[in-house]
């Protein structure tokens, strides 16, 4: 290569290079322009020679385009743009008319400064790279990840819900086989306490017939004739003391009546209560019913911390699962009784309203904070020690009174103590009946 | 790595390229700025992190690299503590509302100016040619030792000068740091040596 020929080559390579090349004086008028420039803006360098930049090309970002490329003058260093934050300089169509994807051609943008001997910044040089594949494939990327990060949250979201029906799953399992040992038991019992009730009353008879009998002897004693007998029956009969004994035995009769007929109730309310008579079908039940022998079941757990005050109104018979619902009036009479201290009272108020029946428990304990308000229906919140409260049961009853489509509420002041309201319509909506 | 004469030359160099770099800057910001005096230390890779936490005093941090290269390369960072850059919009020329993109662009802009400003007083002083790549985002708001992470670093120990840059008026400030690995520093050295010489 001959040395005169570099200038012609180099006004080639600049000229054809697949790079947009132009420069501008410290005025902006426009001193190159290459083939590259002139093909994607559609104006010729012939035309724009010596015009200013921002004249020639009102759409540039003026201000700001004005400020960097005089930066460049006053700092004699390079500057840049990215597509990253400014996705074009100028507005060129991309290299995709076909295959599409972008609307405008990405570009990166270096602007380099030309020093004279004097190492003064004469001109700026700006080149302009088409990035717009690259920018392509990156956005794709970007969106790709995008989608991923939304389908991670959405799987930890499920997660999550599988965790939360599992535990509800697990709860009910356990409800469901407590009531059905409930079930077995009272069922058991309930056959030897039938024939021992009866059997009692029998018994009762015979002693009295027996007495009876025993006081005729008693009056008939005079008439033996035998000194010596007569002795022995005297002895015998305060050996045995039998003034005492028949005293006794009336009580004793009456003792193990009254045990009898407790055990009778119990087993009775445990067969209420798990509704061993009826599947868990919906029906119409009274409420006060089901409030009286879940009362009856808890009162071991309730009686040494609280009176209970019954306030019952008028209630009709409500359709519901009347063993679901125990269940729910055992959860908050349990919590009720665990939220109070020392001694209180919890008070059961019922009544109705439009189509509408509604239950009260309320407790004078020491109340449930503001910031826990709002988390106690939640799974798995509890305030109690770690071990003794599983956190589930006011989800599951909340769980409950949806199904039965009512409302459970809660008013709290901490310190006086806390109610929940349950409201149930009386009828459920038709759908659901079958 | 450097010998007492090579390093009170560096910091010499350093300290008139700063001063210059802040006259350049101050033009272009048309405002008063400062820079501080730099401070040269060698650090080991594991060392880096901490040095550019205590620097930024805060958790998070934003950050820009930049590549220089001359007759020695190495890589330059500047970091953002909380200071945004969106409240040096109007510096920079912009009209509009700022969105996420224009700040990042600020953060770059400012970035550039001033490893352009700084490494060029020193190559200046030095008598040598630099270059710089485009500047690029390291970090947004990210904790300093996720983003740096050179524990598979090819060099043993690295140069680490370090300026802060204020901008009084608006209480803005951050932070340049310029690294170089010791291959590169050895380089240097030899750039340092003929400076000598020719004093």
């Amino acid at each position: 290569m001959q040395a005169e020929d570099l200038p012609h080559l180099l006004d080639f390579v600049v000229e054809r290079l697949e790079v947009g090349v132009f420069v501008v004086n410290s005025e902006m008028r426009i001193v190159f322009w290459n083939r590259f420039m002139a093909i994607h803006s559609g104006q010729h360098s012939e035309a724009l020679l010596g015009r200013n930049l921002f004249e020639a090309f009102p759409e540039l970002p003026r201000k700001w385009l004005e400020k960097k490329i005089n930066n460049v003058f006053v700092l004699k260093n390079y500057a840049f743009t990215s597509w990253e934050q400014r996705p074009y300089l100028f507005r060129f169509h991309h290299n995709r008319p076909i295959t599409g994807g972008v609307d405008t051609m990405q570009q990166n943008c270096t602007f380099l400064p030309i020093k004279n001997t004097q190492d003064e910044v004469e001109y700026v040089c700006v080149t302009l790279f088409d990035v717009t594949d690259t920018a392509l494939l990156q956005l794709q990327l970007n969106s790709a990840i995008a989608t991923l990060q939304v389908e991670k949250a959405e799987q930890q979201q499920l997660m999550l819900q599988l965790a939360d029906a599992q535990s509800h799953l697990m709860q009910s399992e356990k409800l469901a086989s407590i009531g059905q040992l409930a079930a077995g038991v009272a069922h058991e019992i309930n056959n030897p306490i039938g024939y021992v009730y009866s059997n009692l009353s029998t018994l009762e008879k015979y002693v009295q017939d027996t007495f009876g009998m025993l006081a005729q002897y008693e009056q008939a004693e005079a008439a033996i004739a035998d000194d010596a007998v007569r002795a022995q029956l005297k002895a015998t009969r305060e050996k045995l003391d039998i003034d005492f004994l028949k005293e006794d035995l009336r009580a004793l009769m009456e003792e193990s009546k009254e045990g009898i007929t407790r055990v009778k109730k119990i087993v009775q309310n445990l067969k209420d209560f798990s509704h061993v008579d009826a599947t868990d079908e919906w029906h119409f039940a009274d409420l006060h019913l089901g409030l009286d022998s879940t009362l009856n079941i808890v009162s071991n757990e309730i009686k040494y911390k609280a009176e209970v005050i019954k306030e019952y109104g008028d209630l009709p018979e409500v359709e519901c699962l009347s063993s679901q619902l125990n269940q729910v009036f055992m959860n908050l009479l349990v919590n009720a009784s665990h939220a109070i201290e020392e001694r209180g009272t919890i008070t059961i108020r019922s009544g109705q309203r439009d189509n509408e029946v509604w239950v009260e428990i309320t407790d004078t304990g020491k109340g449930i904070p503001a910031e826990n308000l709002k988390k106690i229906f939640d799974p798995f919140f509890t305030t109690k020690p770690v071990g003794s409260g599983t956190g589930l049961g006011l989800s599951l009853s909340y769980g409950i009174i949806e199904k039965h489509h009512g409302r459970i509420e809660v008013q709290s002041v901490v310190g006086s103590g806390t109610t929940f309201r349950i409201c149930l319509p009386n009828k459920q909506p038709i759908e659901l009946q079958k | 790595m450097l010998t007492t004469d090579q390093k009170d030359a560096l910091q010499e160099i350093a300290n008139i390229g700063m001063g210059q770099a802040g006259e350049v800057i101050a033009k272009v910001l048309n405002e008063f700025v400062t820079l501080s005096i730099p401070r040269i230390l060698i650090l080991q890779p594991n060392l880096i992190a901490p040095a550019l936490q205590r620097m930024v005093n805060s958790e998070l941090v934003s950050a820009v690299r930049q590549a220089f290269h001359s007759s020695f390369r190495g890589e330059a960072l500047v970091l953002f503590g909380l200071q945004r850059c969106a409240d040096l919009a109007d510096l920079m020329g912009y009209e509009d509302d700022i969105d996420h993109a224009t700040e990042m662009e600020i953060l770059l802009d400012i970035s550039n100016i001033l490893v352009g400003a700084c490494l060029g007083g020193i190559a200046k002083q030095v008598g040598v040619d630099i270059g710089f790549s485009a500047p690029s985002l390291l970090a947004d708001r990210v904790p300093i030792k996720e983003m740096m992470k050179v524990n598979d670093a090819s060099w043993q120990h690295a140069l680490l000068v370090e300026v802060n840059f204020q901008l009084e008026q608006r209480s803005f400030a951050c932070h340049l740091v310029i690294l170089m690995s010791e291959h590169e520093l050895k380089k240097f050295a030899g750039e340092l040596d003929r400076f000598l010489e020719s004093l």
